[in-house]
């Protein structure tokens, strides 16, 4: 197999990495950090990132006299020489070349590195292929690399099973990767969907920024993709299947603490809510709503709530209250129903309409969540019960968007994505976190996500939260601060045997054909994952 | 050497030699060279009647006569030989010695050429190291030793001659009179005398003039002749002299070399020819020697030649030119015959070249088993301990 | 073409005296002796002298107003015979049956054998390889090992035809070579480009 030869070996440590002296034709330029290389060693393929890039000189001399005006030949004769550049090279993934078997198992985790003088290649198609598998099955092609034309694959299967995050900064394409993603989540059928789509963009086509029209996810996809609708007003208009009602009885005193911040509550008055709780149950909210104020005085008196704090708590839920999406009293079935249609691979879509202001957003997404949580709990239970695969749940990825409102340090110990990321995959309900200020996250939730995505992100807090658990984090960084604005990401975890930079597939025509056409059932060998996440 | 204790001396000695009054004597014995009759003084010179105790030189025309060099030919050989030699040495077992023979050979002209070559020679017979070997009496040694190396020069001389393209100019370094054999037994002025006179004889056959060239001559002949002329008496008797006008002058042209008195010359320019009286000379026959005075750009040289060159003009208007341009080709000051000079560097036996020949024949002899055992003194000499 | 004669032998060099006077080989440039059956030993010129055959004697002037240059030879044709040209050159290497090994030879070359130049192919089989690069850097003589080296990358690169690919190559090792110590490579990196 042909390959472009970058350097040599000359230094370096298992734990720190390989120091690559580039060959004399070779410039820095031509290379990237992050790049996916690959150091050919005397038994083994080592498949490496590159970390860092370093310009050095021989001499000081030269330093302190630069020869300017260099003729030709004395340019070409000092470059490489006294003047060269080194590369910092991480291995990530090792094959074994000399056992038949790694040629089956695929590549393995790094357990040495190679002596001097290996030498480090570009990494051709062949490569590639190797690392990231070929397209087809739950091998989903989610953009090539930053310099070639052959697709890269996340492993779908790997991807749901844990929850994840989609971060970079407004622009870099969160939202056309979460398509890309969940169209292929749902082709492949590698989990039903429940998406709160907070600003009504997923379901249908929608016209973009730059002006064109991208295609919606239900038009895209069909019936495999339900609509459900806050907003009655608006689903008229649209193809939304369901129009989604929340009873007062659906919420609970854990949502009004969520929505503290929302609703400008202080700690004590929506730990209120707590109390209301405990003493009406379901019908809390109703009954609070419903106190006169000498009832409520009553109510103080008897469970030891603090009388302004209710009163305040009464206030404020009343303007909650004259939302349109909720009513006295409502039952569970629409929501159940939703999640037997998950429970069949359909994925639903949840579009807020008009009632997009964070405390819809957040209180809907809560309570739908919890529901349906509690939904798989059972479904699990039941079959640990029977033993019967056909019981198993299927698994079901949550999209969130906006996550670090439901995931911040204050309130991620609080709410129920807070509690499905740390449980991870016990009950088969993982999600999948889009935001553009990791940082903003809970730093438990960040460690919890088994595949980051990330587009640029320039602030140094941001960084540190997307990379937070992750193991060789500077040299990530490095990759992670040379992406390009637009469409370039960095893919790490659970669903890529090793971190690598992609630009992103198109969301296109091509796209909208090939999915379409349904993934092509090309199944590969199993690919293992590089242990990044630090245990 | 305690050198300071000459620091005296060597004050005195300088200040007598810039003394004045000798410039004043030296006027006038250049006008003495001037005014004197040289038939009469000839007459005078060969009187038997008169001893003159001193070499003299007869004059053969005007004394003070002075000759322009003519042109070189344009093309034209120059001839040079020379020898050295390694005297025997009384310390060792093996009675020995060595002669070794440069030669130059100088081409000039259109096609510039030049031969450097040396040859040496190993004396050891008995009738190399005796010139009566059945006796074993005359060994080749001192003046012997010399007269013997001057032969060989004079044959390394002739056969390098015979190699070179005519015009060709014969030069050998120092006197062509073997002066040393005066005052040797008759067998031996015979048998070294009769070889170098062969070769004479083979030049005068060939016709190629053969010459020697005397570099800072302290010959005194011509004065000594001026002494004569003044001399009033008919014995010279400087013992009883009662000449007390002329004393003065002529005590003083005591002090007074040829080639001071010669000083007059310009380049190139040559002093009339003069013959010696050298009594070896008488058994020189046709080869008898002739010689001149001659400045040659920054010193008065001594050239001698056999009388047949002397006396045929264009023999010795050839000898003049080539010795003059020879000096004019020389890159040292005062000037020295560059054919001459690399004979003599093809002919000088350095010290290593000494030692190894020494080792050689030491190294022969123990072959021989014969032990090489030094005198005592010879030994001190060699180790120099202290 | 037999060009001296060698009159000093070592390990590391031989000095021969060359048959023309005043004219040694170029500096740097290559030379061979025959050693045996098919067997060469390689050299680099790294020292030219030309002077007095005896060292007692020293040259003097002999120019005048007239006579100078090539007219003191006419002139003194003795001076061809006493004064005398020798170089010394650097072994380098041998070729043996065709083999290139650039390494110092495991004898000296014997005395007195012919010193050779070296033919345009001869001197393009031996650079193939350039490690006897750093046989030359070690050199100790006279001529600093810079100019040394230069001289010797410009006399190969126009025995290879001016060779382009070549003398970057020898830039370029020379560079490896000499990357800690910059002004000596900038000397030479200077001496060799070319001027055209």
């Amino acid at each position: 197999m042909e390959r472009s030869r970058l350097g040599v070996v000359t230094d370096g440590a298992f734990n720190t990495g390989l120091t690559v002296r580039l060959d004399a034709d070779r410039s820095t330029e031509d290379l990237r950090v992050g790049e996916f290389v690959v150091i050919e060693g005397k038994s083994n393929r080592y498949f490496s990132m590159i970390s860092d890039m370093q310009l050095r000189v021989s001499d000081p001399r030269l330093l302190s006299s630069p020869p300017d005006d260099a003729p030709p030949l004395v340019a070409h004769a000092l470059a490489g020489t006294s003047t060269y550049a080194t590369v910092e090279v991480k291995p990530m993934l090792m094959l074994d070349l000399t056992s038949d078997l790694d040629e089956l198992r695929g590549p393995q985790s790094v357990r040495t590195i190679p002596m001097h003088f290996a030498a480090l290649y570009e990494a051709s198609e062949m490569d590639f292929a190797t690392v990231f598998g070929k397209e087809g099955g739950t091998n989903f092609a989610v953009g090539t690399p930053v310099t070639m034309d052959i697709p890269i694959c996340l492993r779908l299967d790997r991807f749901v099973e844990r929850s994840n995050g989609i971060f970079g900064q407004s622009g870099t394409g969160k939202s056309f990767l979460a398509r890309l993603l969940l169209s292929g989540i749902v082709t492949s059928r590698a989990a039903a969907n429940l998406i709160f789509d907070m600003h009504s963009e997923y379901a249908f086509d929608k016209q973009t920024e730059d002006g064109h029209w991208v295609r919606g996810l239900r038009e895209l996809l069909g019936s495999q993709v339900l609509v459900y609708s806050l907003d009655a007003e608006a689903a008229a208009r649209r193809n939304v299947d369901v129009t989604l009602i929340i009873g007062l009885n659906q919420i609970e005193a854990e949502d009004i603490m969520l929505l503290a911040d929302e609703l400008d509550l202080t700690a004590t008055t929506a730990a209120t809510a707590g109390l209301l709780g405990d003493q009406y149950g379901d019908d809390w909210l109703r009954q609070l709503l419903a106190m006169s104020p000498d009832e409520l005085a009553q109510f103080c008196q008897s469970s030891g709530a603090h009388p302004e704090a209710t009163k305040a708590l009464q206030r404020k839920l009343r303007e909650v209250q004259r939302r349109g999406y909720l009513t006295e009293k409502a039952s569970f079935s629409l929501i159940d129903e939703m999640v037997t249609a998950l429970g069949k691979g359909r994925s639903a879509i949840l579009e807020f309409g008009r009632h997009d202001s964070p405390l819809d957003y957040m209180l809907v997404a809560n309570i739908v969540t919890r529901r349906v949580r509690r939904l798989y709990q059972q479904k699990m239970e039941r079959f640990e019960e029977t033993k019967a695969e056909a019981d198993r749940p299927l698994q079901l990825m949550i999209t969130l968007e906006e996550a670090h409102k439901f995931l911040n340090p204050t309130v991620a110990r609080q709410t129920i994505f807070g509690t499905i990321a740390r449980e991870m995959r016990k009950y088969n309900v993982t999600l999948m976190v889009i935001d553009q200020r990791p940082s903003g996250i809970d730093p438990e939730v960040m460690s919890q996500l088994g595949t980051r995505i990330t587009g640029l992100l320039t602030e140094e807090r941001d960084i540190d939260a997307v990379l937070t658990g992750v193991s060789g984090r500077s040299f990530l960084r490095g990759s992670l601060a040379s992406l390009d604005t637009r469409q370039q990401l960095l893919l790490m975890g659970h669903a890529v045997p090793m971190p690598i930079t992609v630009r992103t597939r198109s969301y296109d025509k091509e796209f909208y054909q090939d999915i379409q056409r349904g993934g092509r059932a090309q199944e590969l060998p199993d690919v293992v994952a590089t242990d990044i996440w630090a245990e | 050497m305690k050198l300071s204790l000459l620091d005296k001396a060597l004050q005195q000695m300088t200040e007598l030699a810039l003394a004045k009054d000798r410039t004043q004597w030296l006027v006038r014995a250049r006008q003495l060279l001037h005014d004197a009759d040289p038939d009469r003084l000839r007459g005078k010179l060969l009187d038997r009647t008169v001893r003159v105790p001193w070499l003299v030189a007869i004059p053969l025309s005007t004394m003070d006569g002075v000759f322009e060099a003519p042109d070189c030919p344009k093309n034209f050989t120059v001839v040079a030989a020379d020898g050295s030699s390694i005297p025997p040495d009384r310390h060792s077992p093996a009675r020995y010695y060595v002669i070794n023979t440069g030669h130059a050979i100088l081409t000039y002209g259109d096609q510039p050429d030049a031969a450097l070559d040396s040859s040496a020679q190993l004396h050891f017979q008995s009738e190399d190291l005796y010139l009566d070997p059945l006796t074993g009496s005359f060994p080749v040694e001192g003046a012997r030793l010399s007269a013997k190396m001057v032969v060989a020069e004079l044959k390394a001389l002739w056969e390098a001659t015979e190699r070179g393209e005519e015009p060709v100019v014969a030069l050998s370094d120092g006197s062509l009179i073997l002066w040393g054999l005066q005052n040797e037994h008759a067998r031996v002025q015979q048998q070294l005398l009769g070889e170098f006179l062969r070769y004479l004889e083979r030049f005068r056959g060939a016709g190629i003039p053969v010459a020697s060239y005397i570099s800072y001559p302290g010959a005194r002949d011509v004065i000594n002749s001026l002494r004569v002329w003044l001399c009033q008496g008919e014995a010279i008797d400087c013992g009883n002299c009662s000449a007390s006008e002329v004393m003065d002058f002529c005590r003083a042209l005591v002090g007074i070399l040829d080639r001071q008195l010669f000083g007059f010359l310009r380049a190139g320019e040559r002093s009339a020819v003069f013959e010696s009286t050298s009594a070896i000379l008488d058994q020189y026959g046709a080869d008898r020697i002739q010689f001149f005075y001659m400045e040659v750009g920054g010193e008065v040289v001594r050239i001698e030649a056999p009388q047949w060159v002397m006396r045929n003009s264009e023999m010795l208007g050839l000898v003049q030119a080539v010795v003059y341009d020879q000096c004019r080709r020389s890159a040292i000051q005062p000037p020295y015959p560059p054919a001459l000079q690399e004979a003599h560097e093809q002919a000088a036996i350095s010290s290593t070249e000494r030692q190894l020949v020494e080792g050689l024949v030491e190294r022969a002899l123990a072959r021989e088993g014969i032990v090489y055992t030094r005198s005592a003194k010879d030994r001190s000499k060699r180790r120099r301990a202290v | 073409m037999r060009i001296g004669e060698i009159i000093e032998s070592t390990s590391t060099h031989f000095v021969a005296e060359g048959f023309e006077l005043n004219h040694p080989p170029a500096l740097g440039s290559f030379v061979r002796v025959c050693v045996g059956e098919g067997c060469d030993l390689y050299g680099v010129v790294c020292y030219g002298e030309t002077g007095s055959l005896d060292p007692g004697r020293r040259a003097v002037r002999r120019s005048t107003e007239e006579s100078f240059d090539d007219q003191i030879y006419r002139e003194s044709p003795q001076l061809e015979h006493v004064l005398r040209t020798e170089f010394t050159s650097l072994a380098v290497g041998v070729i043996e049956r065709g083999e290139v090994l650039q390494c110092l030879p495991s004898q000296p070359p014997p005395l007195h054998f012919s010193v050779h130049g070296c033919s345009a192919d001869e001197t393009t089989l031996f650079t193939e390889n350039l490690h006897y690069f750093r046989i030359l850097l070690r050199a100790s003589g006279l001529v600093p090992v810079e100019q040394l080296l230069a001289a010797n990358i410009r006399q190969v690169h126009r025995g290879r035809g001016e060779d382009k690919d070549w003398l970057q190559r020898a830039a370029r090792e020379a560079a490896n070579l000499l990357k800690y110590d910059y002004d000596r490579l900038m000397t030479l990196l200077y001496a060799i480009e070319p001027t055209s």
